[in-house]
């Protein structure tokens, strides 16, 4: 009897700790990321007037935390850019080559589609970009993506009209070391301005920016 | 038992595999804002109508605001004080935003990015169209950068509205801009030219 289940019982075992390790791997893994996640976002408490979005809209700008250094005093300058986005959730989806299809517009976010604002003339990948504002989207592959700046602003983030796209630029793709939950993005400063990062799943990626 | 110290050390081996390839790198990326954006739009769904092939009106008014939830507290004269001037939300400061001249109070304004503050009280409060923009909280507020300030009563609603609210809804001269939270909201009226 032992004999016969003996490997079946050690698997289980095996298993049973594995999924222990994981478990708690988790909780590592949380307990490094933010943790002032919004419960009531969480559990999707809905209202009756208006529920909050599943995917919640952000505001990030360059300078990172400009409106906090405004308030501050440390600034009275005009910023450089800022994008309005949503942020949807993983959900315990595939995202890229998944939900996302490879080769096909992606709104980068949910809901509204996405808006990037340059206060001052850019330039990316060696093409000047004057000061306004862009409705932004991605077309995502495996190694790289495609990001477009197209001019239907204030539009919903579905049935993309490329023919109104403006400028487009090529982005390589890296493996993110942490599992991402929340589609992010956000600038980091540069040597020449600032890269403009995109992550979400198991993927980053990023559009440098000069200034 | 062999099998089993096997079946432990395999465990143990694959969990210390899984531990290292979720090594911690990107500990700075922003989590999900406790008060999160939203934004709504005059005409009310101009983003979706535009993704659809029929003639609309034009795009007049936008407003990007943050939600703080009542969670139980005792909103306006607490946690909101009266007669302090209030974001109109959380985080970042209220953005009103104009495609179009619009008429507010009696005052032109003309189109162009706003911050929307509040000034409550009991029974009314002030809005405050202010022209310093991309700004975080109330904190650094000037008075002397308000294009206008009008004062609206405030309507008692039969139910509460837990994540702060703001709303448009088409009038016959053009537009209200509606304000909601816990069982109080106010409206402001925008002719639009």
């Amino acid at each position: 009897m032992y004999l016969k289940y003996g490997p079946l019982f050690s698997l289980l075992l095996s298993f049973t700790l594995l999924l222990t390790f994981c478990t708690d791997n988790k909780k590592q893994v949380t307990s490094v990321l933010p943790t002032n996640d919004s419960e009531i976002v969480k559990k999707g408490a809905t209202n009756p007037y208006l529920p909050i979005d599943l995917s919640p809209a952000d505001i990030i700008y360059f300078p990172v935390d400009y409106p906090v250094a405004k308030m501050s005093g440390k600034t009275a300058a005009l910023p450089f850019a800022r994008v309005i986005y949503s942020r949807p959730h993983k959900q315990g989806r595939k995202i890229f080559g998944g939900l996302l299809k490879y080769g096909e517009p992606w709104r980068l976010g949910a809901n509204e589609a996405t808006e990037i604002e340059f206060f001052k003339p850019v330039t990316i990948q060696n093409k000047k970009i004057g000061a306004g504002r862009y409705m932004m989207y991605c077309i995502p592959g495996p190694e790289f993506w495609t990001i477009a700046f197209n001019t239907n602003i204030y539009s919903w983030g579905l049935t993309i009209d490329q023919s109104k796209d403006l400028f487009r630029f090529k982005t390589t793709v890296q493996p993110s070391a942490l599992p991402i939950e929340y589609f992010t993005m956000v600038f980091e400063k540069t040597g020449s301005g600032a890269d403009l990062i995109m992550a979400w799943d198991d993927v980053v990626s990023k559009l440098p920016i000069s200034f | 038992m062999k099998k089993i110290l096997f079946a432990l050390m395999l465990s143990f081996s694959m969990a210390a595999v899984a531990q290292t390839s979720v090594a911690p790198t990107m500990s700075k990326l922003p989590a999900l804002d406790q008060s999160p954006m939203d934004m709504a739009y005059f005409p009310v769904d101009y983003p979706l109508q535009k993704i659809k092939d029929k003639p609309m009106e034009p795009l007049v008014a936008r407003v990007v605001y943050s939600r703080p939830q009542k969670g139980g507290r005792s909103i306006f004269g607490e946690l909101v004080e009266y007669n302090k001037v209030w974001r109109l939300g959380a985080n970042e400061a209220t953005e009103l935003e104009f495609f179009k001249d619009v008429k507010i109070g009696g005052k032109k304004v003309p189109k162009g990015r706003y911050t929307l503050y509040a000034l409550p009280d009991s029974t009314q409060w002030t809005l405050i169209i202010n022209k310093d923009t991309d700004i975080w909280g109330a904190f650094k507020y000037d008075e002397k950068k308000d294009i206008v300030r009008i004062t609206l009563p405030v309507q008692k609603m039969k139910e509460v509205v837990d994540p702060f609210t703001m709303a448009f809804e088409k009038t016959t001269s053009g537009a209200n801009l509606i304000a909601a939270w816990d069982d109080e909201r106010v409206v402001l009226p925008i002719i639009v030219y």
